[in-house]
């Protein structure tokens, strides 16, 4: 027979067989009560799914908003001062062109006009629509995500692309469908898809055309869209343009996005994605907690027993952060795959619901930690737990 | 005093467990309540010992203080020479871990682990691993008449069944010492007796002390020794002694 000694080595020792008891005993207890167990898994799910959800959303939104500083193909934007949004707004003198031209390291500078307008419809009423004029020779700012005709169809008098998705809004929009901006005849030469801000859907059309339409004076211009030669230092262009032009701000294309998103997030959007995501958070946190607390009482003899044989707090605590871990883990895995799929239902040109990696990432290490400190409460019990009471 | 009494407080050998002078008060203040009063109790390695009582003598307080999950108000208590007093949680669960095979009055498997399972836990916690533990919990439940079904959860076993893998679970990685508290209790009578006799038989074989306590006189004849606790203390009780004929020395 072995000695005390021994023995007492051994079970001081045995680290690695009691790890995976503990282990695959956390696991086992954990599934042995279907009706918990998917009751908390549904908790977890439940909150990534409306936390996702709310983030796919709202990523959309924000990209609804950033797409066409996103898609202008500009390093460099020369815009009013104080800035916020990419839209209709202060005009500025086409003598920026020029100064930006000048500027060493630029290698292109090109004029963009936006504009509230309305199209007039054939059976009267109008409808409003975001006009973008811009310079056809260098296409910065010009239509993407094009799903019909060809930009350079744009050339021709008259020549507008309208947004798809606003056909029929517009009565029926097809390729060569002719209506009436600002008192001019102007055509349909293509369609976009999906660029729809939260204002009027953007149209574009050839800059001076645009000018035609909607009066903006042939020596203004909404921005300036500038693209940087080979090599060129973006901050040292930019701290030159903005030497040079003093009346106007210069901002590079990812601070500009940074700039919209941020107001976007400081006003309502921020507040309400913000509260519901909370709110799914804290009521996945509710789910979890009393449920493994509840699933802890239910089970308060087992844990005693496994106290009495000799199992440490410490194995205890093992247990349950298995438990709080795997639950996260499986939630997010379901639930990721509800939001994807529902991503995919929802998909439209009004609104993308995007999923971005980060998110991926973020959600089963946000419900990790979520569920571990949902343990606590479970925990404290387990603690607290006197392995004696296995005897009364 | 007769040989007999004698002989029932008295061990002979080395000691698996030393208890002096052990008090327990439980609570405090005007409902303190004293359950031991100056137990002395010792138990050679390799005893068989019965322990009995009326009820609330303090038969499970004592078994609890030996099996080191509750402390003693007073006095000293070593197992095998390690000393419980003064000693961390941490220590006394590996104390339990290491020494200590606990049978209890239900069965306290768990309900989610197999016969198979639960033992192998034990062999686990005890420091041993993979096949080894596997095939030490077979060995054990074919010992104890389950072999066909160690698949089985405790849910799908009778009672007597039961606390047979709870003897196979005590046993596992054959610690020194045994502790059982009326483990018949919720057996009927044969089924009862079976069980016990299986606990002492696989214990003398694998020479594992053991204290039972036990309201169950027929089987008494089991013991080597028997303690008689009344009101907190123990008291010599000859009446109750094994007949020498049928006692078995360790
Ligand atoms: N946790 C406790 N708190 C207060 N009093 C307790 C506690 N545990 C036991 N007691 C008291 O201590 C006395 C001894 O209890 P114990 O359980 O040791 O008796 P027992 O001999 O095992 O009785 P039984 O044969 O009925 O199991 C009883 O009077 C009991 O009420
Ligand atoms: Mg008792």
């Amino acid at each position: 027979m072995k000695s005390v000694r021994e023995r007492l080595a051994a079970a001081r020792g045995g680290r690695i067989p009691r790890w995976r008891a503990s282990v695959i005993l956390a696991l086992r207890m954990m599934l042995h009560d279907k009706a918990k167990f998917v009751g908390t898994t549904l908790g977890v799910v439940f909150a990534v799914v409306l936390g996702a959800q709310q983030i796919g959303v709202l990523m959309g939104l924000l990209a609804k908003n950033t797409m066409l500083v996103d898609n202008a193909g500009a390093d460099l934007w020369i815009v009013p001062p104080n800035t916020e949004q990419a839209q209709a707004g202060q005009r500025m003198s086409t003598q920026l062109l020029d100064q930006a031209r000048a500027t060493p390291g630029v290698a292109v500078a090109s004029p963009l006009v936006m504009v509230g307008t309305a199209v007039k419809q054939p059976g009267g009423g109008t409808e409003a629509i975001t006009l973008i004029g811009f310079d056809l020779d260098t296409g910065l700012g010009g239509p993407w995500n094009v799903v019909a005709g060809d930009p350079a169809d744009l050339r021709h008098a008259g020549a507008l692309f309208f947004e798809d998705a606003q056909r029929d809004r517009f009565g029926g929009l097809n390729l060569g469908s002719v209506r009436e901006v600002g008192g001019l005849q102007v055509w349909v030469a293509g369609f976009t898809w999906g660029l729809q801000p939260f204002g009027p859907a953007y149209t574009f059309g050839e800059i001076d055309l645009v000018r035609d339409l909607t009066g903006v004076a042939s020596d203004q211009l909404s921005f300036v869209l500038v693209t940087l030669e080979p090599g060129a230092d973006p901050a040292a262009v930019a701290a030159e343009l903005r030497r040079r032009t003093p009346g106007a701000e210069v901002i590079s294309q990812a601070a500009f996005h940074d700039r919209i998103v941020g107001s976007l997030l400081r006003e309502q959007l921020g507040i309400t994605f913000g509260t519901t995501t909370a709110f799914a958070l804290l009521i996945g946190f509710i789910i979890v907690a009393l449920s493994m607390f509840s699933a802890v009482i239910d089970n308060l003899r087992e844990f005693g027993t496994l106290k009495a044989i000799g199992m440490t707090n410490l194995d205890l605590t093992r247990m349950l952060i298995v438990q709080s871990v795997a639950y996260a883990l499986l939630g997010s895995l379901v639930g990721l795959g509800l939001v994807a799929f529902m991503a995919d239902g929802i998909r439209s040109a009004n609104l993308a619901v995007i999923v971005p990696a980060p998110l991926i990432v973020a959600t089963p290490a946000v419900m990790t930690l979520l569920c571990v400190l949902a343990s606590v409460l479970a925990l404290r019990r387990v603690r607290k737990l006197e392995p004696g009471m296995v005897f009364r | 005093m007769t040989a007999a009494a004698e002989r029932a407080l008295q061990p002979a050998g080395p000691l698996a467990v030393d208890a002096r002078g052990v008090s327990k008060v439980f609570g405090a203040g005007a409902l303190a309540y004293q359950a031991l009063r100056g137990v002395d109790f010792q138990v050679a390695e390799g005893e068989l010992v019965m322990l009995v009582g009326p009820s609330g003598s303090g038969k499970t307080t004592l078994l609890s203080i030996l099996g080191c999950v509750l402390s003693a108000t007073d006095g000293q208590v070593s197992l095998f020479g390690e000393p419980l007093h003064g000693v961390t949680d941490g220590r006394l669960a590996e104390l339990r871990r290491a020494l200590i095979g606990f049978v209890f009055q239900g069965h306290n498997l768990i309900a989610s682990a197999s016969a198979l399972d639960n033992v192998r836990l034990m062999f686990e916690l005890r420091g041993v691993s993979g096949r080894r533990a596997r095939r030490g919990a077979e060995e054990l439940l074919e010992r104890v008449g389950l072999a066909d079904r160690r698949w089985h959860l405790p849910g799908e076993l009778s009672g007597g069944q039961r606390q047979r893998v709870a003897i196979a679970r005590a046993l596992a990685g054959t610690p020194p010492l045994v502790l059982a508290d009326e483990p018949t209790a919720a057996l009927d009578a044969h089924a009862g007796h079976q069980v016990t006799q299986l606990l002492v038989e696989l214990s003398r074989e694998r020479g594992v002390t053991v204290v039972i306590v036990t309201h169950d006189n027929r089987i008494f004849d089991l013991a080597d020794r028997i303690v008689r606790i009344e009101d907190g203390q123990i008291v010599p009780s000859p009446t109750l002694s094994p007949s020498p004929t049928q006692g078995h020395a360790p």
